[in-house]
């Protein structure tokens, strides 16, 4: 442990499925039978996401076919868990999102967070800005190539045929030509060669939709920095704020540098990250037209980056409201913003979501244990999904619908009043 | 790495340089490049000495990466194309072109296409207030003067490579035939092969293309999002580019691409948005164009893929006496 905060994060529940995995999916089991258990009415969730309720039917006709498919009843355990994400194939519906340029991103979370999810299968996702601010030299000084250091840790243990690695682009990105230097790399090969290498275009991001990527960084650093980002000394004391631009998007902008992608890197899958904006449905829409393989919407709770607090209290659609936009999705969904465990996971997979984007939880966990940590948090989130899915009378996450949840403030019809109520208070990971 | 599976790796330097095979392409190639400088020289074109270095170089597509230049602090780029300086020159002359050499670290799937090398020549033609059509007309009467140079100077070396020089009666007798990016898909969809349309022909599918042909053939209109910003796009198709391509028949592929060019600030600014670029970069080149240059279209007709055209020999390589093939370090 170092110390890592995350302010109105549930950090404590996430720490103890870091260290006790599945078993803390429970009740203390030491209270077996000693307690009776119900629902705390005094809990007011956060968002509309998990204010909705996950409806079990009585009649479960998808379980009578898993029943004669088995010459069993089922169980929780005959959930196949296993899922097409973007283009990669995932253990379970969730994916180690980006975590962008702050410290904690960039260094031994990061590391440690992508072995474990190697080892696990799941997709990762490399953060914009690592390249630019980290820079890539191969050379000598190749351990400091943060993006290879995590590339390298991440295939150390990929089982085979499952995971992938996504490397996003933002506009400075596009300067040090990222992509480029990672399609040609020799040490991404073996990735590229089995199909699990994808390019990611940041559009914007969950923390602060409008702004592009901050980080606070020394004098010497915003120094070298300047030729590529605005930095401005606003604390003094010889820390500056260094940042991004948030990208010019038009809807033929969007259409045309996915196409581009597609063209310029035929062998990697296209993802495409959106920020919670007004018309995000529209702008999914376009990249899934434009042949994105996925399409990741970062709802204004999300985001492991450093934000004014304005933005990060009062500037964004909610997730809910994202998915509630969108609708049936024309593509593969992905969605992030708070997620750690399975109620939220499946309740956004009944959103119209493919899966879900761990990304704080992901760093809270392998600040708790930097071996095992994730590796836990995923289990227990593989077994609550799998019980909360068999539980509405399914096998697979992707039979997972809308007809699952009762969810009045996220009524698909566009004329639904729709309430507006804050998305919690400041949620940024500091230390 | 095993980066040339079917086994066309250059052998070294040394047995490369004193290889019959060598000489006689490298004999071609000077006599290509003479006919190159006669023709252009004739119909009025001058010749400018292309820059190696600058701030920004053309971004290229189909995922090559360009090589820096720590340039007295400054990250300077070497050459993978001298498009923005071609636009440049014609603020001096109305038809410039450069026998330019250019530097692309393609990605490592193209080191078995035969057709690439990460260091390369183009001859590099701009010619101000034309359009694609009379670009067009440039590039095909410069193959055909370039092959009928060959084949009366050095008949002797081709004949020595084994080349047919009934490989070229069509391409003399000219002209060539056009069709568009959309009939070329159309065509690769009919022999089942998956070429995606909103992208540039993908390596296999040119080659199936060219297979087909008995003589050279343009390629005209791409899809926006195959090509970079400065390709001008139709006023009366958006999306359709105004650009060509010029693919050698016998499988040789590619030999020319070219375009009308943007010249307009707001849509070049607009084009970049388009290609992943970020104008802050192309500062010089943006401040330029907002003062105005010329509407042009130009081509780059690469020189040793010509030569490998003309020589019939299986591997670009072979044609360049320092052959750099991606993803192979060589000196």
């Amino acid at each position: 442990m170092t110390g890592l905060r995350a302010g109105g994060f549930p950090e404590a529940a996430i720490r103890a499925r870091a260290v006790h995995g599945e078993a803390a999916v429970f009740p203390p089991v030491d209270d077996y039978g000693r307690r009776v258990f119900g629902a705390d009415p005094a809990a007011r969730p956060a968002d509309a996401v998990d204010r909705a309720r996950l409806v079990p039917p009585v009649f479960v006709p998808m379980r009578l076919e898993k029943l004669i498919d088995l010459g069993r009843e089922p169980l929780f355990a005959d959930v196949d868990l296993t899922t097409e994400i973007g283009g990669f194939t995932a253990p379970l519906p969730a994916f180690l999102s980006a975590f962008g340029s702050t410290r904690l991103g960039s260094t031994t979370h990061a590391v440690a967070a992508s072995r474990q999810a190697g080892r696990l299968g799941i997709p990762m996702v490399v953060g914009e800005n690592v390249v630019p601010v980290n820079g890539y030299d191969r050379g000598a000084d190749a351990a400091d190539n943060v993006l290879l250091t995590r590339v390298r840790a991440y295939s150390a243990d990929l089982p085979d045929g499952l995971g992938g690695v996504v490397v996003q682009q933002s506009t400075e990105d596009a300067d040090a030509e990222v992509w480029n230097l990672v399609y040609s790399d020799p040490s991404v090969e073996p990735l590229l060669a089995t199909g699990r290498l994808g390019f990611e275009l940041k559009v914007g991001q969950g923390a602060k939709p409008g702004l592009g990527g901050m980080t606070v960084v020394d004098a010497a650093a915003a120094d070298r920095l300047s030729d590529r980002y605005a930095v401005h000394d606003v604390f003094g004391g010889g820390r500056v704020l260094r940042s991004a631009t948030p990208g010019t998007f038009t809807d033929e902008i969007l259409r045309q540098q996915i196409r581009l992608m597609r063209n310029n890197f035929p062998r990697a899958r296209v993802w495409v990250k959106l920020p919670p904006g007004r018309d995000v449905a529209d702008a999914a829409r376009v990249a899934w037209a434009a042949g994105a393989d996925a399409v990741t919407v970062d709802g204004a709770e999300g985001g492991s980056g450093w934000a004014p607090t304005a933005f990060l209290d009062q500037v964004g659609l909610p997730l809910g409201e994202c998915l509630r936009r969108i609708g049936t999705p024309d593509g593969c969904l992905l969605a992030g913003g708070r997620m750690w465990e399975g109620g939220r996971l499946v309740r956004t997979l009944a959103l119209g979501a493919r899966a879900v984007a761990v990304g704080r939880a992901a760093l809270i966990a392998v600040d708790e244990d930097p071996e095992q940590g994730l590796c836990r948090l995923v289990s227990a989130l593989a077994l609550e999904t799998a019980m909360l899915i068999s539980a509405l009378g399914k096998y697979t996450p992707a039979a997972v619908d809308r007809a699952d949840l009762w969810a009045p403030e996220l009524d698909p019809s566009p004329s639904a009043a729709l309430p507006c109520p804050p998305t919690g208070s400041n949620e940024a990971v500091e230390r | 790495m095993d980066a040339n599976p079917e086994g066309h790796v250059p052998p070294e330097l040394s047995a490369h340089l004193t290889s019959p095979t060598t000489r006689a392409a490298l004999r071609v190639q000077q006599q290509v490049l003479i006919a190159a400088r006669a023709f252009l020289g004739g119909e009025g074109f001058i010749e400018l000495l292309p820059p190696v270095i600058g701030p920004v170089t053309d971004p290229g597509v189909r995922g090559s990466k360009q090589l820096d230049v720590d340039y007295y602090g400054h990250r300077y780029k070497l050459m993978t194309s001298g498009i923005l300086y071609k636009q440049a020159s014609l603020l001096a002359f109305d038809r410039i072109f450069y026998i330019a050499p250019n530097v692309r670290a393609e990605p490592p799937e193209t080191c078995s296409t035969q057709r690439h090398l990460a260091e390369f020549h183009q001859i590099d033609v701009e010619i101000a207030g034309a359009d694609s059509g009379s670009a067009q007309d440039i590039a095909q009467r410069l193959l055909q003067h370039v092959v009928r140079h060959v084949l009366d100077t050095v008949p002797d070396e081709l004949h020595g490579l084994g080349r047919d020089f009934a490989t070229f009666t069509d391409l003399l007798a000219g002209p060539f035939i056009h069709i568009t990016h959309r009939e070329a898909v159309t065509a690769l969809h009919d022999i089942a092969h998956p070429q995606n349309p909103d992208a540039e022909i993908d390596w296999a599918g040119e080659e199936l293309l060219s297979q087909k042909a008995t003589a050279p053939f343009f390629v005209s209109d791409y899809p926006k999002g195959s090509r970079g910003f400065y390709d001008r796009e139709s006023t009366t198709e958006p999306g359709v580019l105004r650009n060509f391509d010029l693919i050698a028949h016998g499988g040789f592929g590619e030999l020319v691409s070219g375009s009308e060019r943007e010249n307009d600030y707001a849509r070049i600014v607009t084009r970049m948005r388009e290609t992943g670029e970020n104008p802050t970069k192309y500062r010089w080149y943006l401040d330029m164009v907002r003062a105005g240059v010329p509407a042009s279209a130009g081509f780059g007709m690469g020189l040793e893929r010509l030569t490998r055209f003309l020589t019939g020999l299986d591997s670009v390589w072979q044609v360049n006496a320092y052959p750099k093939v991606p993803g192979l370090v060589a000196p």
